[in-house]
């Protein structure tokens, strides 16, 4: 049985329609590429995962659990993380407590009262920030890095949260061929540990690190399998007519 | 700028103002000017209150008077029951015999107690913010709106209040109290005993606020004020601390109130009207809303300076333009109230003392990701 499974989920937005009919299933531990035009429904695929937005029709299950209408803390209890596709941060705490947020494994009110500030979690937290190169940075505001720092600590965020299921929407995006790199061999390091689920758009960085790549036009799946399948797929390429065909999209 | 207020000037700053409210009344013993100073410390603690929720959690609370005022009126009930054999002789308060009530309404019944009143004075205010905020940060109303409910809640509890006139007192309030003795000590209005009592409440909710505020808990607030739909992807439920920050700044606010009746001698309506809810938004934008001290003294500052202009009704009209200027200006220039000045100075002063950081370099990928598994082991209970 897959740990994800979304099974002919329709999303609309006042009547334009995201998603019809999706079919889409992933294993544990894989690490999936999920790829497709500009507007082919990627985001909101990840969105009704997360539950950021509800299907009109379909299951969306996770670990046997159906998660289509939990809220969103409820889906990430379950033990889902979600990378936006804007790095999203909390600009005006430092890196550190960002990092201090995202380590959430006891979200309750009442018990994180008696939860004060204590050596080993900052331990754990600075090796994390040393990790992705933000250690300078540990005391200063998220809001003053630079755009790709911002990337890092998101990342990083991620790795705090230490979810069974990570959903990342573009995370190389105004990353420098470099830190591109750095990202790759990231994800490859925590594939099998965790499962993972990456919406991108360089073909690079998708050579590196996925084993399967699912490609959706028009709020469907399109077609599944390795690299070169894919590239070699016929409907794959008429879909990206018009866009510079995989590799410009 | 550090969201921890944990710096040494920071710290220096909470004592000082401690010990110069303590040693106040060493220098003071005019009993007139020791009530004023009371009444401003009061602020202080219902600004402090207005902190929390708005300052740290993002929620613009314009019905904060409702709190105050409800704390007010909870000890004023249990002040006025203690003056029936004396003023009545009957078994209900002078103004409700005037409007012809002959038995004391149940509510009243338990005020009775002193214990209850006091309990009273900081969960009703509660109660009724857990329960407003029960609808309103369950369907995710937001910013702007929170004000809009808060206030209209605000105008809706008052004009219950001045409505039931047999039951409170309606335009009047509550007048003619006797004195509040708890454990042999008297709590005279101009009295150095009601005077400490509000200087060690307001240290009470500085120790208070500052614990939840260090906790996890405060720094999750911190995360909703930022970008409240970010943390619902990490696993909290924002409502529940919102809701939280709401009821404890009720409480907080209600607290207040009670100490309001101690040193006014009354409870009043106007303790509940838009323009106190106003004026502590505006205390609190003034001394710093992201600072718990910083919205104290805000509180502090301003009623002070504006009841020593008060005795002179030509200074008042002009001090309205002087507070619309000032608040106009911090903020404008100091978006984070006039305490941001502590840490301007702190670092012009860590500026000097050290260089400039180093450059910024991309680190190596250690050889071992140090995942959350490391982070893991500090698991206990
Ligand atoms: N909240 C919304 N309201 C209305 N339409 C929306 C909303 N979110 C997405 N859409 C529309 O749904 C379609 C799919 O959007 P989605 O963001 O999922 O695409 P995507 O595959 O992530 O594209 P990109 O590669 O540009 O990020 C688009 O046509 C988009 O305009
Ligand atoms: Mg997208």
């Amino acid at each position: 049985m897959p740990l994800l499974d979304l099974k002919g989920v329709r999303v609309e937005f006042s009547g334009f329609v995201a998603l019809s009919d999706l079919d889409f299933a992933v294993e544990k531990g894989e690490l999936r590429c999920l790829i497709g035009p500009n507007g082919a429904g990627k985001t909101t695929a990840l969105d009704v995962i997360c539950g950021k937005v509800q299907a009109v029709a379909g299951r969306v299950v996770y670990a046997g659990h159906d998660i289509g209408r939990l809220q969103e803390h409820q889906v990430s209890r379950l033990g889902i993380a979600r990378k936006f596709q804007v790095p999203s941060v909390f600009r005006e705490l430092s890196v550190r407590n960002n990092l201090d947020v995202a380590y959430s494994k006891r979200p309750g009110v009442f018990r994180n009262l008696g939860n004060w500030r204590r050596a080993d979690v900052d331990d754990g937290l600075a090796k994390l920030a040393e990790f992705v190169g933000l250690k300078e940075q540990f005391n200063q505001s998220a809001g003053a890095l630079s755009h790709g720092q911002t990337q890092w600590l998101e990342i990083a965020m991620l790795l705090a949260q230490d979810a069974e299921l990570i959903l990342m929407d573009e995370p190389t995006a105004g990353m420098t061929a470099q830190e591109t790199h750095k990202t790759a061999e990231l994800l490859n390091r925590l594939k099998g540990r965790h499962t993972i689920v990456v919406v991108e758009h360089d073909m690079g960085f998708i050579k590196e690190v996925a084993d399967v790549i699912s490609v959706m036009h028009q709020g469907r799946l399109l077609a599944e399998g390795t690299v070169a399948e894919i590239e070699r797929h016929p409907e794959v390429k008429s879909a990206y007519l018009g866009s510079g065909g995989i590799h410009g999209a | 700028m550090s969201t921890r207020h944990s710096s040494r000037a920071w710290i220096y700053g909470y004592i000082a103002v401690c010990v110069v409210m303590l040693a106040l009344p060493l220098f003071v013993s005019d009993g007139y000017l020791l009530n004023k100073f009371a009444r401003y410390i009061i602020f202080g603690i219902l600004s402090l209150a207005l902190c929390l929720s708005w300052g740290y959690a993002g929620i613009l609370n314009l019905g904060q008077a409702v709190s105050f005022g409800l704390g007010s009126y909870c000890m004023a009930m249990a002040l006025k029951l203690r003056t029936i054999p004396i003023q009545t002789g009957g078994g209900v308060p002078d103004f409700m015999s005037w409007n012809n009530v002959k038995t004391l309404p149940w509510f009243w019944e338990p005020f009775h107690s002193y214990a209850f009143a006091i309990f009273a004075g900081m969960a009703v205010p509660a109660i009724l913010a857990f329960l407003l905020g029960w609808f309103v940060f369950r369907a995710r109303v937001t910013g702007v709106y929170v004000a809009i409910i808060t206030l209209a809640m605000l105008v809706v509890v008052n004009l219950l209040i001045i409505d039931a006139q047999s039951y409170t007192g309606g335009f009047n309030g509550i007048t003619d109290l006797t004195t509040l003795k708890l454990f042999g000590i008297a709590f005279d209005a101009y009295s150095k005993a009601t005077y400490y009592l509000a200087a060690f409440s307001l240290i009470a909710a500085l120790l208070i606020g500052l614990a939840i505020i260090k906790s996890k808990t405060g720094l999750v607030m911190q995360a909703i004020r930022d970008d409240e739909m970010r943390v619902r992807y990490f696993g909290y439920d924002v409502a529940h601390y919102q809701n939280f920050a709401f009821c404890v700044s009720a409480a907080i606010a209600g607290f207040a109130g009670m100490l309001y009746t101690l040193v006014m001698e009354f409870a009043s309506p106007t303790f509940l009207n838009v323009s106190i809810s106003l004026s502590i938004v505006i205390w609190c934008a003034v001394g710093g809303r992201a600072s718990l001290l910083g919205a104290a003294l805000g509180a502090i500052v301003v009623t002070g300076v504006q009841g020593s202009l008060s005795d002179s009704p030509k200074f008042l009209d002009t001090w309205m333009l002087i507070m619309g200027a000032l608040f106009i200006a911090v903020v404008l220039f100091l978006p984070k109230g006039l305490v941001s000045l502590i840490d301007i100075f702190e670092q012009r002063f860590r500026k000097q003392a050290a260089g400039g950081g180093g450059p910024l370099t991309p680190t190596a990928l250690p050889a071992a990701a140090p995942a959350a598994s490391e982070l893991r082991q500090d698991e206990v209970g």
